[in-house]
């Protein structure tokens, strides 16, 4: 009897004492059909939410995980939530105590700290199907300086006539708290532009970048456009005479 | 326990039990003996074709033989164990029980027509449940119940699965009526008589079965059935889910039940002695009708939906399981001891030597218990609220129940056949020597296998899967490597294997004889302390059941309430993997309007009662 009331009350210290939060019911439902219109899960990814805190929204699906990898700085705090869009399936960190039920309806929520950098297996441990084998992710803890939560996006012409200005319209997006200062460059054909900017926490970018086509002269030029590790690239059409053939082109694909 | 006094037909036979030759089970009760051997052929028959697939299984995920696509691996997943955990145990339970209670009555059953009734029922409902998940190796049948011995919803099984499992657990309802008829009838002629100790056992057990089936019941009949069939849409998994673990935990003590009655009224006996103590055994039983059901959520520690308050009582209930299985290490053990004192053995430690080892239905029993205390020493790990976070869902939890199903249920009641099949067919038990190296092979091959299940879930490997090894990272292990426990848990299997196919042997060898007169008679272990010591308290039945009532009523009102208050009774728009009601709906298509619209209006109510209980 003593033994037992023992080992209930070393347990209840474990869990109490060291602040070890179990998964229960804190989460509000959602509906598993809806996902796609949830502020959160709709696009599954990694959010900072305060210093070394980061929030991971994160769907189970026959036989995924998204986002896939998974991608932490070391020395993090990170609140995984996970939901399930349709079977019950687990979301378990091989080899860690990151491990829970998946239930569709419900929102599993978890919090791990991660001191220094490493790879984790995520897989499925609760049988969902038959793939369930296949059910695997990846969760990379980085270093600090190699972390970042930064977003380009480039929207550009595809041709432009020869004379005309090409525009590159480039987005940079900071997930993270703190200013981003970096450079855009971009190279197209043999010109190349840099800027350097500042994008404030948490907020956007957005640039408009152009190139006399002139200087490019007529012909296919590939482009790329940098940011830190990020990459955007296309070619460039400059023609002598802007033709409506473009449909011929770029494939009749597009006819719906 | 002092009494060394030497009991000289015990020495004289040192390879084979004190016990007497006389009358058989099947001389005095010559109809029920039928009805029990047919139920033990039951069991035997599931456990060939649920070990066929273990080995099969293991080898597969193991890697060293692949006779099929890693798709099928669930296939043969959920036939080994729905096989083994639902139809092996339990067919052997209720031959047991139908043996404990006529003996030890000393009474014939009732009506033998119904007791042939009820094996029919539950021998109809496993052939149901067995039809449906066999189907789902051949494509040709639109029919399949890959859903594993846990069926979660959203994953769906086809309807015959779950009416199969209805009709086997509605057969053994009937056999605990008939067991209370028998006892009802007993007690009008033996007024004021204490219940005999087997009875005792199979009358609580039967109170436990009948409290912790209502679970299961629900979640079949109200939510699983009418889905499958397609009459309502949606359910809510974690509802279904916890339902299922309101008689699931519990359904692990009605295996190990039979186990722990063989342990107490049969090895004492064997072992020369007798039972302890009478009145320890009672208050074990009534412990576990008390708290067996109440504990359910503790596999559902990691489950969102569900708040660490209702986890903790689970957790507390769970730990206090300990004690009655801490009662029985003591109490077998101390009769274990008294036999081999009786026997002539002396010493602190040496009395072990004189304890009958070559019996293998004294060594089977024995060795199951050891590897019962192991098993409980993970299971204490595993009902850990934190440390479960490690191993939830892990090999280590098929690591677990190996050694307590798998060996301290399964191999006590092979044992436990040695002695009964002879008692059922007055035959005499063929070849002891093999029968020996059976039990001790099990043992060896669980070993080899439950230790390295154990080790791979300390590493993260997950129970459940046709594939261990994953693309993007490897398994670190610590001591050893996963190559050396996949090589272990292979061995173990092809060592279980071996150990299944000598036990038929043994089996089939016995049946096939000829009647002999060297059977020892029917009969059960003698008390030291006796009924006379034990409180007139424990057998009042009534009261027991009350308080398990309450008990479950109390750990699971407010958790189901909040269930169903989160989620809703259907749940939110959930569909089912795979849908099968293709080939019913044809059938249901007309019924199906109107039982839909009964159901939403009941549901309605049924929501709208609940809503008032909340607030």
């Amino acid at each position: 009897m003593v033994l037992i009331v023992g080992i209930i009350a070393t347990i209840t210290y474990g869990t109490v004492g060291l602040g070890i939060a179990m998964v229960d019911d804190e989460e509000d439902t959602i509906s598993p059909s809806e996902l796609d219109e949830d502020e959160r899960f709709s696009d599954p990814r990694v959010e900072q939410v305060g210093e070394n805190e980061y929030e991971a929204y994160v769907v189970a699906q026959t036989f995924i995980y998204q986002p896939d990898p998974i991608e932490v700085p070391e020395d993090s705090e990170v609140t995984f939530y996970v939901t399930s869009r349709d079977v019950i399936h687990s979301f378990s960190l091989v080899g860690t105590n990151v491990n829970t039920m998946v239930v569709p309806g419900e929102v599993s929520s978890v919090t791990a700290e991660f001191d220094e950098p490493a790879e984790y297996g995520v897989i499925c441990n609760e049988y969902c199907g038959s793939g369930h084998h296949d059910m695997e992710g990846m969760l990379y803890v980085v270093p600090e300086d190699e972390f970042d939560l930064t977003e380009l996006s480039v929207t550009a012409d595809d041709e432009v006539e020869l004379g005309d200005d090409a525009t590159f319209d480039v987005t940079v997006e900071n997930g993270q708290l703190d200013d981003l200062e970096t450079a855009i460059e971009l190279e197209v054909g043999d010109e190349t532009i840099e800027e350097d900017v500042t994008v404030p926490g948490d907020d956007t970018y957005e640039t408009t970048l152009t190139v006399d086509s002139t200087d490019l002269g007529e012909g296919d030029h590939d482009w790329t456009v940098t940011v830190d590790d990020h990459t955007e690239s296309g070619t460039l059409s400059v023609v002598e005479d802007l033709e409506d053939d473009e449909d011929d082109e770029d494939g009749g694909d597009d006819d719906e | 326990m002092s009494d060394a006094t030497v009991n000289d037909a015990a020495k004289t036979t040192e390879s084979t039990t004190s016990e007497p030759l006389g009358e058989t089970y099947l001389d005095k009760f010559p109809a029920e003996a039928k009805v029990v051997r047919s139920a033990l052929y039951s069991s035997f028959l599931a456990l060939a074709l649920g070990g066929l697939f273990g080995v099969i299984q293991t080898l597969h995920r193991t890697d060293f033989l692949r006779i099929m696509e890693s798709e099928t691996y669930y296939t043969v997943l959920t036939a080994h164990g729905v096989f083994l955990v639902i139809a092996f145990t339990i067919f052997f339970l209720v031959g047991v029980f139908t043996w404990a209670v006529t003996t030890s009555l000393d009474r014939e059953v009732e009506d033998i027509r119904f007791t042939w009734a009820w094996l029919g029922t539950m021998t109809a409902g496993a052939a149901m449940a067995a039809a449906a998940i066999l189907a789902g190796f051949t494509d040709s049948l639109d029919m399949s119940a890959d859903v594993l011995f846990t069926f979660y919803a959203p994953m769906q099984a086809h309807p015959l699965f779950y009416l199969g499992l209805t009709v086997f657990v509605v057969g053994t309802w009937m056999a605990g009526a008939d067991w209370f008829r028998s006892w009802f009838a007993w007690k009008k002629e033996n007024p004021g008589e204490r219940i005999p100790l087997p009875t005792f056992m199979v009358l609580t057990t039967m109170i436990m079965w009948y409290v912790a089936t209502l679970g299961v019941a629900t979640a079949i009949l109200a939510f699983l059935l009418p889905w499958s069939l397609g009459l309502i849409d949606s359910v809510n998994p974690t509802l279904t889910r916890t339902l299922f673990w309101f008689f699931g935990h519990p359904v692990v003590y009605f295996w190990l039940m039979p186990a722990y009655m063989m342990w107490y009224v049969l090895l004492p006996k064997l072992s020369g002695g007798k039972l302890f103590s009478d009145p320890l055994a009672r208050v074990v039983f009534v412990l576990f009708l008390l708290l067996s059901t109440p504990v359910g959520i503790h596999h559902q520690y990691l489950d969102p939906g569900i708040s660490e308050g209702f986890k903790f009582i689970a957790m507390t209930n769970t730990m206090f399981l300990l004690l009655p299985s801490l009662l029985t290490a003591f109490t077998v053990v101390a009769s274990m001891e008294h036999g081999a004192r009786q026997r002539g053995g002396t010493g602190r430690i040496g009395w072990l030597k004189a304890l009958p080892w070559r019996d293998p239905v004294f060594a089977g029993m024995a060795l199951a218990g050891l590897m019962f205390a192991a098993g409980g020493f993970s299971g204490m790990i595993n009902a850990g609220m934190n440390i479960n976070y490690l191993v939830h869902n892990t090999l280590w939890v098929p690591g677990h129940f190996h050694l307590t199903v798998g060996t301290a249920v399964a191999l006590t009641f092979m044992a436990a056949s040695y002695w009964f099949i002879p008692q059922l067919t007055g035959k005499k038990l063929w070849n002891r020597p093999v029968a020996l190296v059976q039990v001790v092979l099990w043992f060896v091959g669980m070993t080899f296998m439950a230790n390295a299940m154990h080790r791979a879930g300390l590493l993260g490997m997950p129970r459940r899967t046709a594939e261990p090894q994953y693309d993007g990272f490897e398994y670190e292990a610590g001591v050893g490597s996963v190559a050396e426990l996949d090589a272990q848990i292979a061995l173990g299997g092809i060592i279980l294997t071996l150990s299944l196919v000598l036990f038929f042997a043994v089996i089939i060898g016995t049946v096939l004889g000829s009647r002999s007169d060297e059977v020892p008679a029917n009969g059960y272990a003698d008390t030291l302390s006796g009924p006379e010591d034990s409180p007139k308290i424990l057998d009042n039945l009534k009261l027991w059941f009350g308080l398990a009532v309450v008990l479950v009523i109390i750990a699971y009102t407010f958790p189901l309430l909040s269930i169903i208050e989160r989620g809703g009774l259907f749940g939110p728009d959930i569909t089912a993997f795979p849908q099968s009601i293709d080939i019913v709906s044809m059938a249901w298509l007309t019924v199906e309007q109107y039982a839909t619209d009964t159901f939403t209006s009941a549901t309605e109510v049924a929501q709208a009662t609940i809503d008032g209980v909340l607030r």
